[in-house]
C-alpha cells in the first residue's frame, strides 16, 4: 500500500521531468495535471500518510535524488544547495532512529557551519559551471564496472542475510537513549581521552587552515 | 520499519558520493562528495546503534562530525591556495605529483 503510493509519486515526478525535458512549452499544463493526479493519489490513500514507512520512504527518495543532483549538476553553488537538502534529510533520519541530539548537531554543524564555509569559498572564488564530467575511458572502465557489480552483489548479500534480525520497537528503550545528557555522560567518562584528542585536532585544523590559506607575506 | 532500510539508504548515498569523487573535476565538489560519504557512514552508525541499543555508535558519529569539520576547513584552505597559484580548482591541473 505504502510502497505503491511512493512508487506512484515517483512515477509522476519522472513523467513531469520527461515532459519538461522533451516539450518545455507543455511543462505548465503537465505540471498542473500531474499535481492534481498526485493530490488525488494521496487523497485515495490517505491512511498511508499516517504511517512512518511512507514518510521514511519519501525522505529516502529526496535524500537519494539530492545526492544525485550534487554529483550531476555542473554548477558548484547548486551542488551545495542540494547537499544542504541531503543533510536535512539525514537529520530527519536521525530523528526517526531516536538520535535527537545528533539530529540537532547535524543541522547546527553540517548545515550551519560546514556548508556556510563551502558557500563562502565558492562565492569567494567566483566559480563557474565546469565543462563536463570526467567519465574516463580506456580499460579502467571495465574494471570499474566489474568492481561495481561485485559491490552491488556484496551489499545485496549482506543486507539479505541479516533480514531475519528482529526489529527493535522504539518503546523498548530506556528513556534517555540518544539524548544530550546520555551522550555527554559517555563523552566525559568512557571517551574522555578521545574527546580531548578531538579538541587538539580542531586546534590543529584551525591553525593549519589559516597557515595554508593565508597570502604569502614578502 | 526495519533497520535494513536505513542501511540500504546509507549504501546508496555512499556509492553516489564515491562516484562523485571519481567523476567530478572540481575540487570543491569532490570535497562535498566526501561529506556525502561521511554522512552515509554516519547514518549506518546510527542505524546500528538503534539495533544494538548501544550509544557507542552515536559517539562515533560525534567524532566523525569533528573530523569532517576539520577536514572541510583544511581542504577548502588548500583549494584557496591552489586557486591563488593556478587560477583554477580543477584537480586535473594540479598534476605535479602525477606519474
Amino acid at each position: 500500500m505504502t510502497i505503491h503510493l511512493l512508487l506512484g509519486l515517483v512515477l509522476i515526478l519522472f513523467v513531469f521531468a520527461a515532459v519538461r525535458a522533451l516539450a518545455p512549452s507543455r511543462a505548465l499544463l503537465a505540471g498542473t495535471v500531474l499535481g492534481i493526479g498526485a493530490l488525488a493519489l494521496l487523497a485515495v490513500n490517505y491512511q498511508a500518510l499516517l504511517s512512518p514507512e511512507f514518510w521514511a520512504g519519501l525522505i529516502g527518495f529526496v535524500a537519494i535524488l539530492s545526492a544525485l543532483m550534487v554529483v550531476i549538476h555542473p554548477n558548484p553553488m547548486v551542488s551545495i544547495l542540494f547537499l544542504i537538502v541531503n543533510l536535512f534529510c539525514i537529520a530527519l533520519f536521525y530523528l526517526i532512529l531516536r538520535a535527537e541530539f545528533l539530529a540537532v548537531l547535524q543541522i547546527i554543524i553540517y548545515a550551519g557551519a560546514i556548508m556556510v564555509l563551502f558557500v563562502f569559498v565558492v562565492m569567494l572564488l567566483n566559480l563557474k559551471a565546469e565543462e563536463g564530467l570526467r567519465l574516463g575511458g580506456g580499460p579502467q572502465r571495465w574494471g570499474a564496472l566489474l568492481l561495481a557489480v561485485v559491490f552491488v552483489l556484496l551489499m545485496f548479500h549482506a543486507l539479505h542475510d541479516r533480514s531475519d534480525q528482529p526489529y527493535v520497537e522504539p518503546g523498548a528503550f530506556e528513556s534517555g537513549f540518544g539524548s544530550a545528557r546520555a551522550l555527554g555522560g559517555l563523552l566525559f567518562s568512557r571517551y574522555l581521552v578521545a574527546f580531548e584528542a578531538a579538541s587538539l585536532l580542531l586546534i590543529a585544523g584551525m591553525v593549519g587552515a589559516v597557515v595554508v590559506a593565508k597570502r604569502k607575506v614578502g | 520499519m526495519r533497520v535494513e532500510f536505513f542501511l540500504l539508504i546509507g549504501a546508496l548515498l555512499f556509492t553516489i558520493g564515491c562516484a562523485g569523487v571519481l567523476i567530478r573535476r572540481n575540487a570543491i565538489v569532490i570535497l562535498m562528495c566526501i561529506e556525502l560519504m561521511l554522512n552515509a557512514v554516519n547514518l549506518t552508525f546510527v542505524a546500528f546503534a538503534l539495533e544494538n541499543q548501544s550509544m557507542t555508535g552515536h559517539i562515533f558519529v560525534f567524532f566523525v562530525m569533528t573530523v569532517a569539520a576539520a577536514e572541510a576547513a583544511i581542504g577548502l584552505a588548500i583549494v584557496i591556495a591552489l586557486f591563488r597559484r593556478r587560477r583554477t580548482t580543477d584537480v586535473e591541473d594540479a598534476s605535479l605529483m602525477r606519474w
